[in-house]
């Protein structure tokens, strides 16, 4: 069994959506390849410890994707089946945003714009501390709007972060909807190389490529921090949801559930 | 107390490798000790305040012990956000120095003066709120600070207002410190600034005892008990809005646990009309010592009269 499959990730999500009568598939679903590649292949953790001195951090700064995490750490053991499968049951532990406190889970984020610069400090912690841990954030397109997100960039170019690798989810919408028609971001590759990044852009749903690109960034300590610019479509799995804004916010029925999971089923 | 808090500072970075102090590009001078002591341990974080708050709690996390120092008009009232969401919700212990509270930066203007700081700081979960009133308490209360495992607002107005104590203190949280003793008709709670105010008052002939509050939240509801005990009304001083300040979060305990008249002397709910000095900026606001005499004046002789009260209008 291939772990971090695709696949199988989104349909931890879409049950999880499903039974919590939850919203925010659309995010998810745009970041899922990013997380399975580096969980699979790119962030050093201690699987018995989610706190482990000296681990990979992976923080989750676009806290609407968080099933997509969720089903990660479920896929490393450190969320149960019971936390999966009462998603968004009255005193569960699992938010709709991330949180802190759940094993594996970086920062506090959803409130968007703070998760960067958290993970600012934990790279600058790493480097105080000599230790050669990566720090990888992901961050939405729609984010980019928040100020604080420009502060961080600036700051992480300033102290030579070259451990800190920010990758963005563009899925080219945000909540209310296009980026385009809500705050054009333009060429945003190109806004992260004039900050002092060394910025790629590739297709975030291609797992090769993005493993490429990762491994290409890690091994470059030149005192730049990296930027992964992630191509993706916001629904990315199920035809009715890609490209649909509606999947920000709706619910599955069960008609639309059943739909979504013959879809994932049929694919390998 | 700016030596002492700069004293104060160089130790602790000398103590403690992992401390590290961040500035959001303020400090001028002040920090020259501490640049020249331990510059490795200085970060200056540029005029991005938001970013410098998230970058704390990330250091922090790594095993650090960030200081984060701002004008109290930004650090916290600018960030309070990323010190709720990035700071308290983790319990991390960082320490927010909020410089210049109150009216110390008269003649800046209203974006500069900080009188909403106590009130914004004191709702957070878990975040402690310390206020000392000269150089004495200022040490005490910095090492309370760097002792906590949680996060904590350290809060500095004016400070060249002269000692209240005779010497060093010993704080713990949650202490109110007794200053001058009185007759027991009454009491004056002051924090920070307005100490020496209350002192001022009491010299001149008020029968009151004077109490300083350098921490602020929590606060000691079994001091404060025992103080309603004796007394027969309280008058809280603070440079800061009587919305959620000391005067606030007294009125809210003694409530509880043994109601007397309090009387709440701080900033009404307006801004700064003029630009000033600091003197004059208290006089705007009634509260040199002359006008808050007056005012106590009003006060008292409600209380013995046992007329209605004629509230201010703006409270």
């Amino acid at each position: 069994m291939k772990k971090f499959d695709p696949n199988r990730i989104r349909r931890i999500i879409l049950d999880m959506a499903y039974s919590g009568a939850t919203v925010h598939i659309g995010c998810a679903f745009s970041i899922v390849e990013v997380l399975a590649v580096l969980y699979r292949d790119h962030l050093r953790l201690d699987v018995a410890d989610p706190r482990s001195k000296g681990r990979d951090y992976m923080v989750l700064s676009k806290g609407h994707g968080i099933m997509a995490q969720y089903a990660c750490l479920y896929e490393l053991g450190w969320l149960s089946q019971a936390d999966i499968g009462n998603y968004f049951k009255d005193g569960t532990r699992l938010k709709g945003l991330a949180d802190v406190h759940v094993p594996g889970v970086e920062a506090t984020a959803g409130s968007l714009g703070h998760g960067l610069s958290v993970a600012v400090g934990l790279a600058l912690a790493a480097k105080l501390n000599k230790t050669d841990q990566a720090c990888y954030v992901l961050i939405g397109d729609g984010e980019l709007n928040e100020g604080p997100i420009w502060e961080g960039l600036l700051f992480a170019a300033q102290f030579k972060l070259d451990n800190l690798i920010v990758i963005v989810d563009k899925n080219d919408f945000q909540a209310m909807g296009s980026t385009e028609e809500v705050m054009g971001l333009g060429d945003v590759e190109a806004k992260f190389a004039a900050f002092g990044f060394d910025a790629i852009t590739l297709d975030g749903h291609h797992e090769p490529a993005l493993d490429a690109g990762l491994r290409a960034l890690r091994a470059m300590r030149n005192g730049r921090p990296k930027a992964i610019v992630a191509n993706t479509v916001k629904g990315k799995g199920v035809t009715f949801m890609e490209h649909n804004n509606a999947w920000h916010y709706t619910r599955l029925s069960p008609e639309t559930y059943q739909a979504a999971l013959a879809e994932l089923e049929i694919r390998p | 107390m700016r030596k002492a808090f700069s004293d104060a500072l160089v130790a602790a970075a000398l103590a403690d490798p992992k401390v590290l102090l961040l500035t959001g590009d303020h400090g001028y001078a002040l920090f020259d000790a501490f640049r020249k002591a331990c510059p490795n341990q200085y970060i200056n974080c540029g005029v991005a305040e938001q970013n410098m708050v998230g970058v704390a709690a990330g250091l922090a996390r790594g095993g650090f012990r960030p200081i984060v120092y701002g004008l109290a008009a930004f650090v916290p009232v600018r960030v309070l956000e990323q010190i709720k969401v990035d700071v308290c919700h983790e319990e991390l212990p960082v320490v927010f120095i909020g410089d210049g509270a109150g009216f110390v930066y008269g003649q800046l203007g209203s974006s500069h003066q900080s009188t909403e700081d106590i009130a914004c700081a004191r709702a957070l979960p878990g975040l402690t709120v310390l206020s000392p009133a000269d150089r004495f308490e200022l040490t005490a209360a910095f090492q309370l600070a760097c002792e906590q495992v949680s996060p904590v607002y350290l809060r500095l107005g004016k400070s060249d207002r002269g000692d209240v104590h005779a010497g060093p203190v010993k704080l713990s949280v949650g202490v109110l410190l007794k200053i001058r003793g009185g007759s027991g008709k009454g009491a004056l709670i002051a924090t920070g600034s307005m100490v020496r105010t209350a002192l001022d008052i009491v010299d001149a002939g008020l029968d009151a005892e004077v109490w300083s509050a350098p921490t602020i939240k929590p606060i000691d509801g079994k001091i404060l008990g025992e103080i309603c005990r004796r007394v027969n009304w309280l008058v809280v001083l603070e440079e800061h809005s009587v919305m959620g300040g000391l005067g606030a979060c007294i009125a809210e305990t003694v409530t509880m646990i043994r109601p007397v008249p309090v009387c709440r002397i701080g900033v009404e709910d307006r801004f700064s009309e003029f630009c000033g000095s600091y003197e004059y900026l208290l006089r705007e606001h009634r509260l040199d010592t002359e006008s808050v005499k007056q005012r106590i004046a009003g006060f008292l002789s409600a209380v013995d009269g046992e007329q209605n009260f004629d509230f201010p209008q703006a409270v």
